[in-house]
């Protein structure tokens, strides 16, 4: 490990499963402080890591809990948008309830916790703010009509944010995710996923360090001038 | 715990802001920053960056250094039939009502 991260205070939302945990071990295993946040409880939070037991889409929750992270660590130099569900189904039988939580996690949630760390990253006069998007936005698969919709709307609300925090130096931007095993991905039909993956340019399932060279990317204190920007990984093109 | 604010040291954030505001605004361009300064309609002499600014220092201090869970921006405060945002003095006094409330 490089301690590229050391000095800086990390936000994960999503923080306690898949690839928001992949990246908080990542992020911590790289120096950096990190703040997560998920519905849930954690037990034995490793070193470094401050757990905040939130629901992204409680736009109050979100706004003290970085009042909380502004008092314990006194800035938040990354965040990365990581909370979101996924209901794939045909719209026809879609629940209603699948379909309200997909529009309620992925986009609100989104949107609640960029602008509480805008307004810290604002009086520090910088910031990254790295949204996980999905090959879903590009490919447009059966089944995934809402889900897709709404990490394309990240990539959007994205580019709105860049324009609107590009004055204070805050960065934003989107990794667009292909397949990666998760827990979220082992609940649904692997056969269709494969049959996905046959088909992009890299015929691969992505794997973790795929998107945190992505996220050190953007991260980086050399990309202040990389923003609204989605980068696919896997060949998908936008 | 919730601290206890009173109305002339949320006038004093008010103020603080205003000024942090100004001081990145050219020099040509800085207003004159005191109790009755106007902030949101035709007499405003900021723009509406500024005033976004503005509420967002405020709503922070208020949020991080006094633990108060407030938001200037629900649908409460863009819905009064007097905007708290016409200038210092409406501003404060809407603050001194949420934070009333939360005591």
């Amino acid at each position: 490990m490089s301690g590229r991260y050391e000095g800086k205070v990390a936000v994960v939302t999503g923080a306690s499963r898949g690839i928001g945990h992949l990246l908080v071990e990542y992020l911590l295993g790289e120096g950096a402080q990190v703040a997560g946040i998920s519905r849930g409880e954690v037990t034995d939070a490793p070193e470094g890591y401050t757990h905040y037991a939130v629901d992204v889409t409680d736009a109050r929750a979100v706004q003290m809990a970085f009042a909380r992270m502004a008092r314990g660590h006194g800035r938040v130099d990354i965040v990365i948008n990581n909370a979101a569900v996924l209901t794939s189904q045909y719209a026809m039988i879609m629940p209603a309830a699948n379909a309200q939580a997909m529009v309620d996690i992925n986009l609100l949630g989104t949107f609640y916790v960029t602008r509480e760390a805008a307004k810290l990253m604002r009086k520090a006069g910088k910031g990254r703010i790295i949204n996980i998007g999905s090959m879903a936005a590009s490919l447009e698969p059966i089944g995934d009509s809402l889900y897709a919709a709404t990490k394309a709307g990240v990539s959007t609300m994205a580019a709105v944010f860049s324009k609107e925090f590009s004055t204070f130096n805050v960065t934003c931007n989107t990794i667009g995710v292909t397949a990666i095993p998760t827990d979220m991905l082992a609940q649904h039909d692997r056969a269709v996923i494969d049959a996905i993956i046959e088909r992009l340019p890299v015929p691969r399932y992505a794997e973790p360090d795929d998107i945190f060279n992505v996220v050190d990317f953007f991260a980086s204190d050399r990309s202040s001038y990389i923003t609204a920007q989605t980068v696919f990984l896997g060949g998908v093109t936008a | 715990m919730t601290a206890v604010l009173t109305g002339s040291q949320i006038e004093e954030l008010i103020l603080g802001a205003l000024n942090d505001v100004n001081e990145e605004q050219p020099e040509d361009e800085r207003i004159e920053v005191g109790p009755n300064t106007p902030l949101f309609g035709p007499d405003a002499q900021i723009d509406s960056l500024a005033l976004v600014s503005v509420i967002v220092d405020v709503e922070t201090a208020l949020n991080v250094d006094y633990d108060l869970p407030i938001s200037l921006t629900d649908d409460r405060a863009m819905t009064r039939e007097i905007s708290p945002f016409d200038d210092v003095q409406t501003l404060k006094d809407y603050i001194v009502e949420l934070v009333a409330e939360q005591a």
